[in-house]
């Protein structure tokens, strides 16, 4: 039988039953854009992390040396040659910092926190949150401003305002604690308020001078591709033979631990919808293709082969599916669109922190994604159809009609 | 059935049934029983009978509401034991069912803002009957210093007794024991590290004084506590109550009092008890603002009132105090794991939305081919004598029976495993028992049922059903029976 006529034959049964499978299409189409739009919004929660976690003075891969993690202290830091990018292929990264971060203790007329003291050279921190970081007050002149960003939450906790003076201890190279004045140049306005307490940022050049080294504990690096990653910690593993070469993984475990875990999310998401949707479908085709027994069995007595009538009754349901696929795929991109602005979850902020995520959640929708969930739709309507063709077709062309 | 219909006086016997199934006065079949109706037990018997005469359709709508009430039924129960395992051990590790500080230091965590004469009120709080214990604490930052490194501190000063009494952490101690003499400390496994003190090695601890003079300790390390929570590890340092409050100049003053009472599902309200009976009067009112459309006019305090307040407080002989007293449940203390649940609840909310509407479409379908399919019979039904109003009861009825085989279906299968699971557990991944501990989550999941995740799942799948059947059903009002009775 060519497929034109079957093509024919399907459409019209489609249309001689509207309101039923309006209703099928109405099922398809909320199950489909409900996907959609959940699986968008856990990306985008999962980007979130990730980016969360390169952002915080992570990068996406790190050189320290051996045992900082443990012991973060200047003791454990290692010189930065001049040409050390040498080694990696040109255009990998989007950018890099070299920092000096020791723990200290900040101590103003009010009160007295343990901080991390992070030596920064301020144009470079554009890949950190520091590079689009709210602030009052004045950011970092150079590598050797020896003024100093608090964050507003430590300020307020110290009673400290920009312009006053803050004294902290730490200790130097020599294993000798040092003790310096330093001025807030300004006070900077994180995602959490996490950030705002543990960092206190000042010049690199400034924090070497007064800890008495040339040597930096980190060097943080941005790619422009996460893909790029493997590559280029091989290269710097070869360059900078010795040290740790990390990767925002391994420094961040638990980020990375909820990246795979929101994964999981939408693989068990998926699968309830799905299933869901299955028992709609096989509901459906079957009371519908059992109500045509005695009409296939004409079309068999008529001359129609057994299999023709099987791939015409799935040709049907597929072209169902394919409409109602496509319109929830429409359907959930359009909610997405939508809600581009993102969902404000501000009123549930700390806990939004705790998961480390943004404040905002923007849906993103991935194509490969939204290709898998309308295949795999597609593959499901097929499957729930080919059964009561099946059954059927089995029944006797004379019995069929005499029902 | 339809003969059932054509002579129905015999059986008519027992009471009413309700509104919709009343025959139509006048028509055939009117009889003195008529009035009354047929009784519930023959409309639900010819439903019931009916749903069987296409057996595959019914179980497809049946298994459909079993797998929406299913899948609700098994994750409502995860979330609810869940969360409350989630709560039980995140208050359990350190925080407390509730904490009770001063409201200044709930604001900003200044040292002098201490509660005073604490002794008699943590009497007072544990003689009521809901608190098991109270757990002094005292908190000061301070540098401590081995040889020449230092680093920032937050001391902790704990009745080691109560503090073990009312939270866990203390059972973390991987190594030597609990400080209890004066000049004895525990201290994180890594701030140990990182400061080069071991078991036994001196430490030099200095701080601000309440008066602002210098605090001094020399503690002996005894211990060292892993709790894997990196933050605290650090930086904290444990010490005994008296030697902090002695060194920096404490009287009977403490930062905070920590409690733990029989179920921390309902710390809430015993937190709004304990403020309203024995932390509110004990706190002197400031005196109230005359209501005054003139902002700069003087304060007027009313002497009486505040001070007839003053004379009522202080129950049981405790000193009133400087500073309101504020106590405030895990809601309160841990705010991050109040939202994670709301945001939680609020997800799968949207989730189960989705399900019971996916299968309520359907369901809806299985009726609109009911409906159409017996067109003839409906007309027929109408020829006799029956109200359009008792048909579309009928088909109600028959979306009663469908959603009862699909609930009972749902409940026969999952109550017995989620009462096993319950029982034992269900183990996380290793995964997610990394993060299990940040994020106060237990490394099992006990599902938990109670009536409102038994009742909450059948009754919106009820609500689907019924509407369901309706929908098509309008249909039947339109039907002439001579033309229903035509059709093929």
């Amino acid at each position: 039988m060519p497929l034109k006529l079957l093509l024919q034959l399907s459409g019209r049964n489609i249309l001689r039953h509207r309101r039923r499978n309006g209703m099928m299409l109405a099922a398809l189409v909320v199950a489909v854009a409900s996907v959609v739009l959940m699986n968008g919004l856990i990306r985008g929660m999962q980007r979130d992390m990730a980016d969360m976690a390169v952002d915080n003075l992570v990068g996406h891969v790190k050189v320290l040396a051996p045992g900082y993690r443990d012991d973060p202290g200047v003791q454990r830091s290692f010189a930065l040659a001049a040409d050390w990018r040498s080694a990696l292929a040109p255009g990998l990264l989007e950018g890099w910092a070299a920092r000096l971060q020791v723990p200290a203790v900040v101590i103003s007329e009010r009160g007295t926190r343990g901080v991390r003291l992070v030596g920064v050279h301020p144009v470079r921190e554009a890949v950190s949150f520091l590079g689009d970081v709210e602030m009052a007050g004045e950011f970092l002149q150079d590598a050797g401003d020896g003024r100093i960003l608090v964050g507003r939450a430590l300020a307020e906790q110290l009673e400290t305002a920009v312009g006053r003076r803050l004294v902290i201890i730490t200790e130097g190279v020599d294993g000798r604690s040092r003790e310096a004045g330093f001025r807030i140049a300004g006070l900077y306005d994180a995602d959490g308020t996490a950030l705002e307490r543990a960092f206190v940022f000042t010049g690199v050049e400034a924090l070497q001078k007064m800890l008495g080294t040339e040597a930096v504990t980190e060097l943080s690096m941005r790619l422009h591709e996460e893909s790029q990653l493997p590559q280029v910690k091989a290269a710097l593993a070869a360059s900078f033979a010795g040290l740790d070469v990390l990767d925002w993984r391994e420094l961040q475990p638990q980020a990375a631990a909820m990246f795979v875990y929101a994964d999981a999310a939408i693989f068990i998401w998926f699968l309830v919808m799905m299933g869901a949707l299955a028992f709609g479908l096989m509901n459906t085709l079957i009371t519908s293709i059992m109500e045509r027994v005695r009409e296939l069995g004409m079309l068999r007595a008529l001359g129609l082969r057994g299999r023709s009538v099987v791939a015409q009754v799935v040709l049907e349901s597929s072209l169902l599916m394919l409409i109602g696929v496509a319109a929830g795929v429409v359907l959930g991109w359009l909610l997405a669109q939508a809600l581009g602005e993102g969902i404000d979850l501000s009123l549930w902020a700390e806990g939004v922190e705790s998961f480390g995520m943004r404040a905002v959640l923007r849906p993103i929708l991935l194509v490969e994604d939204v290709v898998l969930i309308a295949a795999l739709s597609l593959v499901l309507g097929v499957a729930a159809s080919l059964y009561p063709a099946w059954r059927v077709v089995r029944i006797k062309p004379l019995e069929a009609l005499g029902r | 059935m339809a003969r059932g219909w054509g002579a129905p006086t015999a059986r008519f016997v027992s009471g009413d049934c309700t509104s919709g199934m009343k025959f139509a006065e006048g028509k055939g079949a009117r009889s003195q029983d008529a009035r009354h109706g047929p009784p519930c037990g023959l409309a639900g018997a010819v439903a019931w009978r009916n749903l069987w005469r296409n057996r595959r359709r019914t179980w497809l709508a049946a298994g459909g509401v079993a797998f929406a009430t299913g899948l609700i039924l098994f994750s409502m129960s995860m979330q609810v034991g869940g969360y409350a395992t989630q709560i039980e051990t995140a208050t359990a590790f350190f925080a407390g069912h509730v904490q009770i500080q001063r409201r200044d230091y709930i604001d900003r965590a200044r040292f002098e803002h201490t509660i005073q004469e604490a002794t008699p009120l943590l009497r007072a709080l544990e003689a009521h009957p809901e608190v098991l214990v109270a757990a002094p604490r005292v908190q000061a930052f301070a540098l401590a210093s081995v040889d020449e490194r230092s680093f920032g501190v937050q001391l902790l000063g704990v009745d080691a007794q109560r503090e073990r009494r009312a939270v866990r952490w203390l059972d973390r101690i991987s190594r030597g024991r609990m400080a209890t003499a004066a000049d004895e400390a525990v201290l994180g496994a890594p701030l140990a590290r990182n400061l080069g003190a071991d078991l036994g090695g001196e430490v030099v601890v200095l701080g601000a004084g309440k008066q602002g003079g210098v605090a001094a300790m020399a503690v002996r390390v005894t211990g060292l506590f892993d709790s894997g929570i990196a933050e605290l590890d650090r930086s904290l340092m444990l010490v005994p109550l008296e030697a902090v409050q002695g060194a920096f100049g404490l009287g009977d003053e403490v930062h905070a009092l920590v409690l733990r009472s029989a179920e921390a599902v309902r710390s809430g309200e015993l937190a709004q008890a304990l403020n309203a009976e024995l932390l509110q009067p004990l706190t002197k009112p400031l005196p109230k603002r005359p209501r005054s459309p003139l902002p700069d006019e003087s304060p007027q305090p009313e002497a009486d009132s505040w001070l007839g307040e003053t004379d009522l407080g202080a129950p049981n002989g405790i000193p009133a105090q400087a500073g309101e007293l504020l106590a405030r449940d895990w809601r309160a203390v841990l705010p991050e794991l109040r939202q994670s649940i709301e945001l939680d609840r609020w997800g799968s909310l949207f989730m189960y939305g989705i399900i019971v509407i996916v299968v309520t479409f359907s369901v809806v379908n299985t009726f609109i081919m009911t409906v159409f399919e017996r067109t003839r019979e409906f007309g027929m039904l109408r020829a006799i004598g029956m109200r359009p109003g008792a048909i579309m009861g009928m088909v109600q009825l028959e979306a009663l029976c469908v959603w009862l085989l699909g609930v009972g279906l749902a409940f026969a299968l999952l109550v017995p495993l989620i009462g096993w699971t319950a029982a034992y557990g269900i183990p996380l991944g290793e995964d997610i028992q990394a993060l299990a501990q940040d994020l106060f989550m237990p490394d099992r999941l006990y599902p938990k049922l109670s009536l409102v995740v038994l009742l909450t799942a059948p009754l919106i799948m009820l609500v689907g059903v019924q509407l369901a059947a309706f929908a098509p059903s309008l249909r039947i009002r339109r039907l002439t029976p001579v033309t229903a009775l035509r059709t093929e």
